[in-house]
């Protein structure tokens, strides 16, 4: 088990494990025989190896549901649902203001300076980079449009959803937490029955 | 016969050279016109549109539309630059095959006649037919792997990708409807008894097209992924984008507290961190010598500063009342000592005067006052005292100069 000290150290910390974020680990993890091991190792700490349905992401969970872990669970909720929408909207803004043709997806590359030259000249992306930094998720109280996007980046890395393969250099990956974002809403769109459509109708299909 | 073919043969010879050199000779304008959809008449003269248009390199459409290149001419640039846009696949197989039986049919009938030389041109131009039908799938096989290993990057937008890759598939399906009109025992049998026939139209032609036909089940296998895919990425930014719309229209949103729940959805079990902290272990006796190690390993600092006391501070501001009256004596004294200089006119010595006046300094103290208030002294008034120093060397092996006595002066002015 020793060999899987820095893995089991990154899981216990709280990393979410993807293909983008460390892809040996992951490799590791897809591996049914090492997920028992690593269940069977966690046992006494409660926690447990969770994944999402098709498996591209890997995390802790609590093996049994106190109380303790309940209440965790229930505030831990409560973030994720307050960062629904400031994620979605900067999903949506990157699209837009990078010319892409579709969402991010796990292993996109962002350059911050490409970022930044887009939104500069173009006032309506400014005005929307503004509102979406002074959302209590990314808290920005700078005027500036680059302290603004570099607070963005930087707490998306903190949370996960993005990578910096160099500290000096200022582009970042989209790690396969953003993967998990999307499960979370698919799930609560289909749980709660929300009017939210994801297929094209018939119409924009001809 | 003979003669006859051969005057024919150097006409469209001369003529052929003449119009493909037209191409050359016109190929910026007619690239423009490619890129425009219609040709600039007024790049070219008179005479030139009309060899263009003699050549059927331009046309008119119709009376009242620009002169644009003639369709096999766009195909023909489309397939040079590989411009997929407007590539075109032609999965026509049934006229090809039409064409091979005739020439199959008039080969046999010539060589029947004993016309051989009749007989060798039609081999050649069957020659061609099969050619022209391996090259139509190789063609169109490029065309879409070309579409696919740019992820289909010639259109813009998500939508056309999708369009444009079931385009791809229909076509598709087109090319493996034509190679399955091939029937291979029809063609085992054109060219029975045949040698070069046979050569042809079943080793060459069949490993040809079964080549062809894995090509395109790869592709279409490829094609399928890559539409599945395209569809995953339009229904994630669908999702986004209503989702986004959802909740900015409801912002007092709040969806069922899962967490809560008997059955805990595994997307909402997620434990906090636990940090695993280590230290060395002290009663571990092999582990001594690394934590040696690590002590020695660590940085020393160059000088420990003792942080100052309360205590010194107040002792040390009695010590400077003190020192303070002692330095104003000190001063004073030295301020005597340059008086009486100006007063004498002569050079004094700064040692003789200290015994003199049997003043209680230490000589070090008093020569290295005057020095000071020397030094201190603005630049005008310096110029008025000469001194000077004596010295003498520490040892005979150091060469620093100890000051033994000063001598001033008074300048004359």
């Amino acid at each position: 088990m020793l060999h899987h000290g820095p893995l089991l150290e990154r899981l216990l910390a709280g990393d979410f494990i993807c293909q983008i974020s460390d892809e040996d680990a992951f490799r590791h993890l897809s591996n049914e025989q090492a997920q028992q091991e690593i269940d069977h190792y966690l046992r006494p700490l409660n926690r447990r190896l969770v994944s999402n349905d098709d498996h591209s992401v890997f995390y802790l969970g609590y093996h049994e549901l106190n109380k303790n872990a309940r209440e965790h669970l229930s505030s831990q909720f409560a973030l994720t649902v307050q960062s629904l929408l400031p994620l979605l909207e900067w999903l949506q803004l990157v699209q837009e203001t990078l010319g892409r043709d579709s969402a991010l997806t796990a292993g996109d590359t962002i350059k911050l300076q490409e970022f930044v030259l887009r939104t500069e000249d173009n006032q309506s992306l400014r005005q929307r980079l503004q509102t979406l930094a002074s959302d209590r998720f990314f808290n920005s109280q700078s005027e500036q449009l680059d302290s603004q996007v570099k607070l963005i980046f930087r707490r998306l890395k903190e949370h996960g959803y993005l990578l910096q393969p160099h500290a000096e250099r200022q582009y970042y990956v989209v790690t396969g937490k953003i993967d998990y974002l999307l499960d979370v809403i698919r799930f609560i769109r289909d749980e709660e029955q929300l009017p939210v459509d994801d297929t094209p109708s018939q119409e924009a299909l001809l | 016969m003979a003669p006859l073919d051969s005057t024919l043969t150097s006409n469209l010879f001369a003529i052929g050279a003449e119009r493909l050199a037209l191409l050359g000779k016109h190929h910026k304008a007619l690239m423009q016109g490619y890129l425009d959809g219609q040709v600039d008449e007024t790049t070219f003269s008179e005479a030139a549109l009309k060899k263009l248009i003699a050549a059927r390199i331009l046309w008119r459409p119709d009376e009242q539309q620009p002169l644009a290149l003639r369709p096999l001419v766009s195909e023909l640039i489309a397939s040079m630059v590989a411009d997929e846009n407007r590539r075109q696949i032609n999965a026509d197989v049934a006229e090809k095959l039409e064409q091979i039986r005739n020439r199959v049919q008039a080969y046999r009938d010539a060589q029947f006649k004993g016309d051989y030389s009749v007989a060798e041109l039609q081999l050649q131009r069957l020659t061609e037919h099969v050619h022209d039908l391996s090259g139509q799938f190789e063609e169109a096989i490029d065309s879409l792997w070309h579409r696919l290993n740019s992820d289909f990057g010639f259109v813009s937008s998500l939508d056309e990708k999708i369009r444009e890759n079931e385009r791809a598939q229909k076509q598709l399906r087109r090319l493996l409807d034509g190679l399955d009109l091939l029937n291979f025992d029809e063609l085992i049998e054109l060219s029975e008894g045949n040698s070069h026939l046979r050569k042809l139209l079943v080793s060459q032609l069949q490993n040809q097209l079964s080549s062809h036909h894995s090509s395109l089940l790869e592709v279409q296998k490829r094609l399928v992924q890559l539409l599945a895919k395209f569809r995953q990425q339009q229904a994630r930014s669908m999702l986004i984008t209503n989702m986004a719309a959802f909740l900015r229209q409801h912002p007092k949103y709040q969806p069922a507290d899962y967490p809560n729940r008997s059955e805990l959805p595994g997307l909402f079990n997620q434990a906090p961190a636990i940090r695993p902290q280590a230290a060395i272990a002290l009663d571990k006796a092999s582990e001594r010598d690394i934590l040696a190690e690590l002590l020695q390993a660590l940085p020393k600092p160059n000088r420990i500063e003792l942080p100052e006391l309360h205590s010194a501070n107040f002792a040390e501001q009695l010590v400077d009342e003190a020192i303070m009256a002692r330095q104003q004596a000190l001063k004073t004294d030295v301020e005597n000592f340059y008086l009486k200089v100006i007063d004498r006119g002569g050079k004094l010595s700064a040692l003789d005067y200290l015994n003199e006046q049997q003043l209680s300094w230490d000589s070090e103290i008093w020569l290295y006052q005057i020095l000071a208030d020397y030094q201190a002294l603005p630049r005008e008034e310096k110029q008025m005292f000469a001194i000077r120093r004596d010295e003498t060397p520490a040892s005979e092996v150091n060469q620093l100069m100890l000051i033994r006595d000063i001598q001033i002066a008074l300048r004359a002015a």
